[in-house]
């Protein structure tokens, strides 16, 4: 089971990146638990500067920006790895 | 009675009109095209992490103002993204002044922003609004730190260090390339110099065009040129859609097309077009944008992963959706507007170069909220009605970094009193810009 958190205040950029990372995951088959996490001052607990971010598995793969999704399903595939 | 109120009605109607194909006209097509691609650019391709870096708490002073002040030209595209920023670099430890003075200059500096002021109210305003706000920025931040000294000593020594500045981001070299390459599109569609408005070969279009089609063009005030750049637009619409809504997931056949189409839109809004006549003028501009246009897709081909190119369409698209229906919105209604309102209201209260009308200006900038853009068509209807240039500079740099609602998410953010003293610093320093750039102009 794959942790993935996306963070963000709900911006359009937000939903479009949870949007692809829930797309990349139902098209490798991965079991995974997906949270969308809005609340700021959680936000700002991880190490980014601006979101929306994405952190699997506890670490942050991307920030800052809407990751396509190839990228996406290549972190995923290496964290399984 | 009836026919009073039809006729008044169909003179605003006409009025939002004729602003809209102004607005439309291949003048500032040329520069909103390249500055909204810029702005997903730089969204999507340059990191934060290249400026919020030199703004911690252990840079020196001299780095770090000089680059809280550009870091909106090169980060942020609307207010809508600074607001957030500035939260999370103050709370993570950046000094109030230089945190003060990127919220400050953000706004001001954004490459959209400034594109657009040039082409449709003029270069002296856009300059003016970049060197006075960056001036200004920094006085504004420093003379924040200064007054908050005690407040941010105290604050400084219970910060943990989080480390969040001393990320480096990797840029490769050909993502500045692009950047530079893109900015000169930008220039060479809209600087008005010699060499760029000179016309170098002349011929003639071997069709005609029906008189009674030219008639009706007449009609509608466009030229055969606007009219063909607006059909390519609205063809440009729906391929964009299908080509960008879905291109973080695939680039298809599409998108391809609508890259086509915008670089397509580019080049022919380029030429001159005799009045009247099919006469096409081969201007330095079009030749300039063809140049350009040929470099960036060398480089982007042969450097960018499809990955990049998809990231960058998708912020491009996602700022057009954003921004374009507001912004026309916008212009119709500025149109609109400047048919209702007397022109002697405006002549009166900002007709002139005064301390008072250049305050009307900043309060009327931070009383009326505008989203991004919006406030370039309504600065333009000010100018149309009789302000004086002064006000108008007065009002384009408070309208974008005071609003009720940014207020409101500051004082969330620095609390009441840090917040009503920076908005009292912000509502004198617009004044007196305004105030020296109309007496600047006055006297030249």
């Amino acid at each position: 089971m794959i942790d993935i958190k996306v963070l963000g205040p709900g911006c359009a950029n937000c939903s479009k990146l949870e949007q692809i990372t829930r797309q990349a995951v139902s098209e490798i088959g991965l079991e995974a638990d997906i949270i969308k996490i809005t609340d700021y001052a959680e936000i700002m607990s991880y190490p980014i500067v601006s979101t929306p971010g994405l952190v699997i598995n506890g670490e942050v793969v991307c920030s800052g920006r809407v990751p396509t999704q190839a990228e996406v399903t290549t972190w995923l595939v290496d964290t399984v790895a | 009675m009836a026919e009073s109120v039809s006729s008044y009605l169909s003179t605003l109607l006409w009025s939002g009109w004729t602003s809209l194909l102004d607005y439309l006209a291949a003048h500032v097509l040329l520069c909103l095209v390249p500055a909204f691609v810029i702005a997903g650019y730089v969204s999507a391709m340059i990191p934060k992490e290249v400026i919020t870096r030199y703004l911690g708490p252990r840079a020196p002073r001299w780095i770090s103002y000089p680059a809280a002040s550009i870091g909106g030209f090169i980060l942020a595209v609307c207010s809508c993204t600074i607001l957030p920023l500035f939260a999370s670099i103050w709370k993570r430890g950046a000094g109030l002044g230089v945190a003060i003075t990127f919220l400050f200059v953000g706004p001001a500096v954004n490459i959209l922003a400034i594109a657009y002021t040039g082409a449709a109210i003029g270069m002296d305003i856009a300059l003016a609004r970049i060197a006075l706000s960056i001036a200004f920025g920094i006085l504004i931040g420093l003379i924040m730190a200064r007054l908050f000294r005690k407040d941010e000593a105290i604050r400084m020594a219970e910060l943990a260090d989080s480390g969040i500045f001393d990320q480096k981001a990797v840029v490769k070299p050909a993502v500045w390339v692009v950047f530079i390459l893109l900015v000169a599109t930008l220039i060479v569609g809209t600087l008005q110099v010699s060499i760029l408005t000179t016309t170098w070969i002349n011929f003639h279009l071997p069709v005609e065009i029906p008189s009674a089609v030219l008639g009706s063009l007449d009609n509608l005030q466009l030229t055969p040129q606007g009219a063909v750049l607006i059909l390519l637009l609205v063809i440009l619409a729906p391929v964009a859609y299908l080509g960008f809504e879905g291109v973080l997931e695939r680039i298809n056949r599409w998108t391809y097309a609508a890259i086509s189409l915008a670089g397509l839109t580019l080049l022919l809004a380029a030429p001159s077009v005799t009045e009247g006549s099919l006469l096409i003028g081969i201007t330095g501009r079009f030749i300039g944008e063809l140049l350009l246009l040929l470099a960036i897709g060398a480089v982007v081909s042969t450097s960018f992963t499809h990955d990049e190119l998809a990231s960058w369409l998708w912020e491009t698209w996602k700022f057009v959706k954003q921004i374009f229906p507001l912004l026309i919105l916008g212009v119709f209604l500025a149109g609109v507007f400047k048919a209702i309102i007397p022109q002697s209201w405006i002549e009166n209260l900002t007709g002139q170069n005064t301390i008072l009308a250049n305050l009307i200006g900043v309060l009327f900038g931070v009383f009326m909220y505008f989203p991004t853009l919006v406030e370039v068509p309504i600065a333009r209807m000010f100018l149309d009605l009789g302000m004086n240039r002064g006000p108008l500079l007065a009002y384009l740099i408070a309208d974008p970094a005071l609003s009720i609602q940014s207020i409101l998410v500051t004082g969330k953010i620095l609390g009441r009193r840090k917040t009503f003293t920076y908005v009292s610093l912000v509502i004198v320093f617009a004044t007196l810009a305004g105030y020296l750039f109309g007496l600047t102009l006055a006297a030249i």
